[in-house]
């Protein structure tokens, strides 16, 4: 009986590890490989470069353009995050401390926001956008990733700096802080944690969105990485190294901030996850 | 009470405060969802020629064979991803509770990894997995000896829908699995160690105690589910278009289809709200059906 229990045991743990290998092995595939010739990856697709070798990377960047996405990148990544948490910690302050009339209205309309699937409003709002001017600019991007980013954010923050005692603010307010000034002098400063979770969530957002990107975006200049990726592939069709190092460039940055960031990303996601 | 009225300021200066935020949120969100029901009445394929037809668009709609089969991919994705990502999530969380299970912080930390990845990486990177020629599974099979199952993953009408939908399973174990580790931390301890007393195997305690526990998380579980997976596109744009044929199209893929393939911006809007509301209706649909069981 014990040894068959043991036996069970033993396979699920097999069973268990294999599976994981299953998760990360294709990332790892495609590091790997982008360091390989496009011959040397025809020959033996599994096989570990022979030596490791930067032209693919030197190619992406020169031909392909990649620099250019990458920036473009973290340009709308970095001014987006920055104003989905400075509006987003106003809104929830306002949400969690005051009672006013419209309230529930603004509450629900957010809710709502996290529950509708936004790639309804692709079509729309690429109507919207084309009719005011805004389609194919360097900020048109921030938009949608800001008004989407919002809801998560402001609900992390609500829930937040409802447990934090009203005592502080009456203080600040007898030595003649403003209404700003408490916001990002007195509550911001303690909201570190949470500051932090919606900071790497609104970051990984912007920096994977593919869709709007897609369809808002026309000039090969102000595309971001996502798109940018479809650009290589139609390029060289089946220079897979080549492409793997394009793609390898766009997981690195996502890859540092996840295993820098592990507990935070997992505890942001759950919290909005039940909340939704 | 007087603390109260100290630190609120006036209605006017939260107005004020709020403006920002929620004008960027109406603009982006709340406006263009009505002109999508306004154009959605109209015959327009995006030059100054718009042409009223009422509810011409609708009546197409219900008609439209892709549409349609666009939709039953979708719930195709969605049942499998139920039963896929939410029974392997869960099992692999019973799994880590358990004291023999070893690795345990490798096993949280790389399961969740794809799912902080892009959706347009996974889908390359799951298009070279399936390439016919050059792909790492027909090179694996071939390896293998297993020749015969070398197939044309993504070019074949008949196993497609298959082959797309692994991704998306595979992409998201890790946070269902992370949703419902956070969940078993709550439940308490006492209940397992009274279990323990009375003699219950660890296997009896996940089925009478873990499982119906977790009933509201499962529902949870399984709103967003549905949630996620009406709104698929990236993975499928990247893979297949929604090719061969229509065989792997999606409602997203399909409203992307009409709009900017074929510019009929008006029938493109009527597919966006028929997307939408057959997506509100089947979170509303599975919320319904979760309070009745409480019953």
């Amino acid at each position: 009986m014990r040894a068959f229990a043991w036996i069970g045991k033993s396979t699920l743990n097999t069973l268990l590890f294999i599976f994981s290998l299953s998760a990360i092995f294709p990332i790892v595939w495609m590091i790997y490989s982008s360091f390989k010739t496009q011959s040397e990856f025809t020959l033996n697709i599994l096989s570990l470069p022979s030596e490791w070798n930067f032209s693919n990377y030197v190619e992406a960047f020169k031909i392909g353009q990649l620099h250019n996405y990458f920036f473009n990148s973290v340009y709308i990544s970095f001014i987006s995050v920055f104003l989905i948490i400075f509006l987003a910690f106003i809104i929830g302050y306002m949400l969690a401390r005051f009672a006013f009339p419209g309230r529930t209205i603004i509450y629900v309309l957010f809710l709502f926001g996290m529950l509708i699937p936004i790639h309804g409003l692709l079509v729309p709002i690429f109507i919207e956008f084309r009719s005011t001017g805004l389609l194919n600019q360097p900020y048109t991007l921030i938009l949608p990733y800001v008004a989407f980013g919002l809801p998560i954010a402001i609900f992390l923050f609500e829930t937040f700096i409802k447990q934090i005692p009203k005592e502080i603010e009456e203080a600040a307010i007898m030595d003649g802080c403003s209404t700003f000034q408490i916001i990002f002098k007195v509550i911001f400063p303690m909201a570190g944690p949470v500051i932090a979770t919606a900071t790497i969530l609104s970051f990984l957002y912007a920096w994977n969105e593919f869709p709007f990107a897609l369809v808002l975006i026309q000039s090969p200049e102000l595309r971001t990485l996502p798109v940018g990726l479809t650009n290589f592939n139609g390029q060289y069709t089946v220079n897979y190294p080549q492409m793997m190092a394009a793609m390898s460039v766009t997981v690195l940055p996502v890859l540092i901030v996840y295993l820098a960031f592990y507990k935070k990303i997992i505890k942001g996601m759950t919290a909005g996850a039940v909340k939704g | 009470m007087v603390g109260k009225s100290a630190i609120k300021p006036s209605n006017r200066k939260i107005y004020l405060y709020l403006l920002p935020g929620l004008a960027i949120y109406a603009f982006v969100v709340l406006i263009p969802l009505l002109m999508a029901v306004r154009y959605s009445f109209y015959d327009w394929s995006g030059g100054p020629n718009l042409t009223f037809v009422g509810v011409d668009n609708f009546r197409e709609l219900l008609r439209d064979q892709v549409f349609w089969t666009s939709f039953g991919n979708n719930v195709f994705i969605i049942i499998m991803s139920v039963i896929g990502q939410v029974g392997i999530a869960f099992f692999i969380s019973v799994l880590l509770t358990r004291s023999w299970v070893k690795f345990k912080q490798f096993h949280r930390t790389v399961l969740f990894i794809p799912t902080v990845l892009a959706a347009v990486i996974i889908g390359f990177l799951w298009s070279m997995v399936y390439n016919q020629n050059y792909g790492l599974l027909n090179f694996v099979l071939k390896a293998v000896g297993l020749e015969g199952w070398v197939l044309p993953w993504l070019d074949d009408p008949d196993i497609v829908m298959g082959a797309v939908t692994i991704p998306l399973i595979w992409q998201f174990i890790g946070f269902y699995m992370i949703i419902f580790m956070a969940a078993m931390q709550n439940i308490p301890d006492e209940l397992y160690e009274a279990a323990e007393i009375d003699g219950a195997s660890s296997w009896k305690q996940t089925l009478y105690i873990t499982l119906p526990m977790l009933k509201n998380t499962f529902k949870v579980a399984i709103m967003l589910c549905i949630a996620g997976n009406m709104k698929v596109f990236d993975h499928i744009f990247v893979m297949t278009g929604g090719g061969p044929g229509n065989s792997s199209t999606v409602m997203a893929q399909y409203a992307y289809d009409v709009s900017f393939e074929r510019f009929e911006l008006g029938y493109g809007s009527a597919v966006s709200i028929g997307m939408l509301v057959l997506s509100l209706l089947l979170i509303g649909i599975s919320q319904w059906i979760g309070r009745r069981g409480e019953e």
